[in-house]
C-alpha cells in the first residue's frame, strides 16, 4: 500500500485489523424528522461497506455525518481514533465521490485529478506522474487532456473516482455514484470499484439502494430502514439469514407465509420449486397446490406468480431457473409448489 | 360519434383552427424566413441607430460659424483637431476613463460578495431582505438619488451635522471626483449584482463542497473554483458597469457640481450651451469609438465565449 500523503491529518495505518471508522450511538434529527436513530457500528480498515436501504431511510444523512459535513444531534464518530468534528473539513483525509460527481467543468480530466494534490501541497514535480498513474488505474490513460464535458458519463465517473483516490485518503465515501449509469455500465463499474478498492486497500463506504450492487461489491452490508440500522453482516449472511422481515423483503424476492402463531415465516422465490405434477417435486417436504396467475419470461429465468388457495389465496412468486426442463406453464394452469423446511425463514414478531 | 367527440376536446379543435389559420397566413415554405422575421424589430432599431450615427458623423465634419451660428457647408477635420489638442478635452476624457475603470473595479468587488451571499444563503428571509435592499434604489431614479446624496453629504447635510455633534468641523464632501465616483458605484451596484447572481446560481454548490473535501480551504475554493466559473458573469457585469459609467451624465453633473465633467457632460455643453453641434457630434463619435474599443479589448482578452455568446464553453 502506498505511503500516506503528507498533510493528511489522520493517518495512523497500523498492521493487522484495526477499526477505521467507529460510529457511536449517533442520532440525527432535522426539525421533526428523525433521519438517523441511535446508529452504532465499527468498520475495519480496508473493508468495503455498503449502506443499503430504501429512499429516505437516512443513508445519505449517515454518510454526511461520517464525512463530517454535518454534525450529529447526539453521538460521536471517530475516524482512525480521532473525532471527525475535531478536524476541519479540508484537513480530513476523506475522498468523496458525490452523487452528482461534482467534477470541475473548467478543468481537464488531469487537472481535476491533480486538484487535491495541489491543494494538499504535495511536491509539484511528482504530480503529473501521479495523476497519470491514477488515470491509468481507472482505465483513462491518455484522456487527461479532455475537458469534463468531452467525456462520457462512465468516463466522468471514473475521473471522479480517480480524483477521490489520488491523494490516498484514509477513507473513501461514495454516495450512489453509479445511480445515473445504464445497467451494463453500472455492473462494469461495480466490478471496477471492487478491483480498485482491493488494489489500494482503502476503507470504503458506499451508499446505494441497488441490492445487487450491495451484494456484488461489499465485504459488509448495513441495511437501513427509517433511520435505523436493521442488520450489519457479510453479503452472504445478509442474504441467507436476514435478521428481520424488513431485510428479508428488501433483499431478494421473498414470499411471506401465513403463520397462525404470530411468528412471521417467509421463503425466497428461488427456493420454491414448481412442477405440473406432484412427481416433479420429489424431496420437498411441503407441497401446495396453486393456479398460475402470471408467467413472466425474463430470459435466464421465468418468474411465476401462483395463487395458492390453502395459504389464504396469497400470491407466491417463484423463480424457475431452468425453463428448458419443462415447457413454460401457461396462466390458468394448475401447478404444484414445493419446498423444504430448512429453507423457510422465521422471524420473531 | 359521441365517443370520438369526447376523445377530441374543444381546446384541441381550437388549436387546430389556429394552426390552420397560421398555415394560411404563413405557409410552411416561408419557414426559412422566420428567423429573419424575429430579428426584424432589432434590425430596425439598429438601422435607425446607424442612420443617426451617419447624421452625427456628417455634422461632426462641419464647423460652427460664430457670426451666423450656422454650420459650415464645407467638410473639415477641424473639430477632430480641437478634440485631440485642447487640453480640456484630454482632461475630461482621462477623468471619465479612469473613473469608469475605478468604478468598475470597486463595484464588482462590492457586488460579488453581495451576490454570493444572496445566492448561497440558506435563509429565505435573508435572501428576500437582500433582494429588497437591491431593488428599492431601482425605483428611485438616478437624478433623485443624486439629490438625495446632496442632502446627505452637503455642508449642512446629515453627515456633517453628525460630525458636528462630536465637534468636528464640517468637511467638504461634495463637488469632487470622489463624490462622483461614490455616486456612480452606488448607482451601478444593483446592475452588477443582478448580472452576477445568475452566473453564481449556475455554479453547483456541490463543486464547493467537493473542493473542500479535496483539501481546499475557503480562500482556495474561491480562487480556483468560484472565481473562474463566475468569469462570464464578471465580464458581463464589468462591461455593463464600465460603459454605463463611462457615458454617465447625471452623477458628474450633480455630485461634481460642474467641476468634474465626464464626456457626456462635455457633449451636453457643446450641444446646449455653446450650440456647437459640430464639436458635440465629434465628441459623441469619439465616445462611441472609445466605448467600442473597450468592449473589443475585453472580448479579445477574455473571448466572446465568456459571455456565453458561443454555443459551447471554451
Ligand atoms: N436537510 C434536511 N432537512 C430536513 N430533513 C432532511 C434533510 N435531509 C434529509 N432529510 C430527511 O431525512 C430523511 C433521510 O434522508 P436521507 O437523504 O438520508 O435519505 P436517503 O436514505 O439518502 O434517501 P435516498 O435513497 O432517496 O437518497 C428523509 O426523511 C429526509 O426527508
Ligand atoms: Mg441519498
Amino acid at each position: 500500500m502506498p505511503a500516506a500523503l503528507k498533510g493528511s491529518a489522520i493517518k495512523p495505518k497500523l498492521e493487522g485489523p484495526t477499526v477505521a471508522v467507529s460510529v457511536k450511538s449517533v442520532n440525527m434529527v432535522y426539525d421533526g424528522v428523525h433521519a438517523v436513530r441511535s446508529a452504532s457500528f465499527d468498520l475495519e480498515t480496508g473493508k468495503f461497506l455498503t449502506i443499503l436501504g430504501p429512499s429516505g431511510s437516512g443513508k445519505t444523512t449517515l454518510l454526511r455525518l461520517i464525512a463530517g459535513s454535518q454534525r450529529p444531534t447526539s453521538g460521536e464518530i471517530f475516524i482512525n481514533g480521532a473525532a471527525v468534528s475535531a478536524v476541519p473539513p479540508h484537513k480530513r483525509s476523506i475522498g468523496m465521490v458525490f452523487q452528482k460527481l461534482a467534477l470541475f467543468p473548467h478543468m481537464t480530466a488531469a487537472e481535476n485529478v491533480a486538484f487535491p494534490l495541489k491543494m494538499r501541497r504535495s511536491d509539484a514535480r511528482a504530480i503529473p506522474a501521479r495523476v497519470e498513474r491514477y488515470l491509468d488505474m481507472v482505465r483513462l490513460g491518455g484522456y487527461g487532456t479532455r475537458r469534463v464535458h468531452e467525456l462520457s458519463g462512465g468516463q466522468q465517473q471514473r475521473v471522479a473516482i480517480a480524483r477521490a483516490l489520488v491523494f490516498e485518503p484514509d477513507l473513501l465515501l461514495l454516495d450512489e455514484p453509479l445511480a445515473a449509469l445504464d445497467r451494463k455500465l453500472r455492473e462494469e463499474m461495480q466490478l471496477e470499484f471492487r478491483r480498485i478498492q482491493r488494489e489500494l486497500g482503502v476503507t470504503t463506504i458506499n451508499v446505494t439502494h441497488d441490492q445487487r450492487e450491495a451484494l456484488v461489491v461489499s465485504d459488509e452490508i448495513i441495511v437501513m430502514d427509517r433511520g435505523e440500522i436493521q442488520q450489519k453482516a457479510r453479503p452472504s449472511e445478509t442474504y441467507r439469514s436476514p435478521s428481520n422481515a424488513f431485510v428479508a423483503n428488501f433483499i431478494g424476492v421473498t414470499n411471506f407465509l401465513d403463520a397462525p402463531d404470530g411468528e412471521r415465516r417467509a421463503i425466497r422465490a428461488e427456493k420454491i420449486r414448481i412442477a405440473p405434477t406432484r412427481h416433479g417435486l420429489v424431496g420437498a417436504d411441503t407441497i401446495v397446490e396453486g393456479i398460475v396467475a402470471d408467467a413472466i419470461f425474463e430470459g435466464e429465468r421465468v418468474v411465476y406468480e401462483v395463487r395458492v388457495a390453502s395459504l389464504g389465496d396469497s400470491l407466491l412468486r417463484v423463480f424457475d431457473h431452468d425453463p428448458s426442463a419443462h415447457s413454460q406453464l401457461e396462466p390458468g394452469s394448475a401447478v404444484y409448489l414445493g419446498w423444504t423446511a430448512g429453507d423457510v425463514l422465521e422471524f420473531k414478531p | 360519434m359521441r365517443a370520438a367527440k369526447s376523445a377530441y376536446p374543444l381546446t384541441w379543435r381550437i388549436m387546430d383552427a389556429l394552426e390552420a389559420f397560421a398555415a394560411f397566413v404563413w405557409p410552411a415554405r416561408f419557414g426559412r424566413a422566420i428567423p429573419w422575421l424575429m430579428l426584424a424589430p432589432a434590425l430596425l432599431l439598429v438601422g435607425l441607430l446607424v442612420l443617426g450615427l451617419w447624421q452625427i458623423g456628417d455634422v461632426s465634419l462641419r464647423t460652427l460659424d460664430t457670426s451666423t451660428f450656422l454650420m459650415s457647408e464645407a467638410y473639415t477635420l477641424a473639430n477632430y483637431q480641437r478634440a485631440f489638442t485642447e487640453s480640456l478635452f484630454a482632461v475630461v476624457a482621462w477623468r471619465s476613463l479612469a473613473g469608469s475603470l475605478i468604478v468598475t473595479v470597486v463595484t464588482l468587488t462590492l457586488a460579488f460578495p453581495y451576490a454570493y451571499v444572496m445566492v448561497r444563503t440558506s435563509s429565505p428571509t435573508t435572501r428576500k431582505l437582500l433582494l429588497i435592499a437591491l431593488f428599492l434604489p431601482f425605483f428611485i431614479g438616478q437624478v433623485v438619488r443624486a439629490y438625495g446624496w446632496l442632502i446627505i453629504l452637503g455642508n449642512q447635510g446629515m453627515v456633517n451635522e453628525a460630525l458636528g455633534l462630536v465637534r468636528i468641523a464640517p468637511i467638504r464632501l461634495l463637488y469632487n471626483y470622489w463624490a462622483v465616483l461614490f455616486g456612480l458605484v452606488q448607482y451601478m451596484l444593483p446592475f452588477a449584482v443582478l448580472m452576477l447572481a445568475p452566473a453564481l446560481t449556475a455554479i453547483p454548490e456541490e463543486l464547493e463542497a467537493a473542493a473542500g473535501s479535496l483539501g481546499a480551504d475557503w480562500a482556495r475554493t474561491f480562487r480556483h473554483i468560484v472565481l473562474p466559473l463566475a468569469r462570464p458573469g464578471l465580464v458581463g457585469a464589468g462591461l455593463v458597469v464600465m460603459t454605463l459609467s463611462l457615458t454617465d451624465f447625471a452623477m458628474p453633473a450633480i455630485l461634481g457640481g460642474g467641476s468634474q465633467d465626464f464626456i457626456a457632460n462635455a457633449i451636453y455643453d457643446q450641444f446646449f450651451r455653446t450650440s456647437d453641434q459640430g464639436l458635440g457630434s465629434t465628441l459623441a463619435l469619439l465616445l462611441v469609438a472609445a466605448g467600442s474599443m473597450l468592449v473589443g479589448l475585453v472580448f479579445t482578452l477574455f473571448g466572446a465565449g465568456t459571455l456565453a455568446v458561443g454555443r459551447a464553453r471554451r
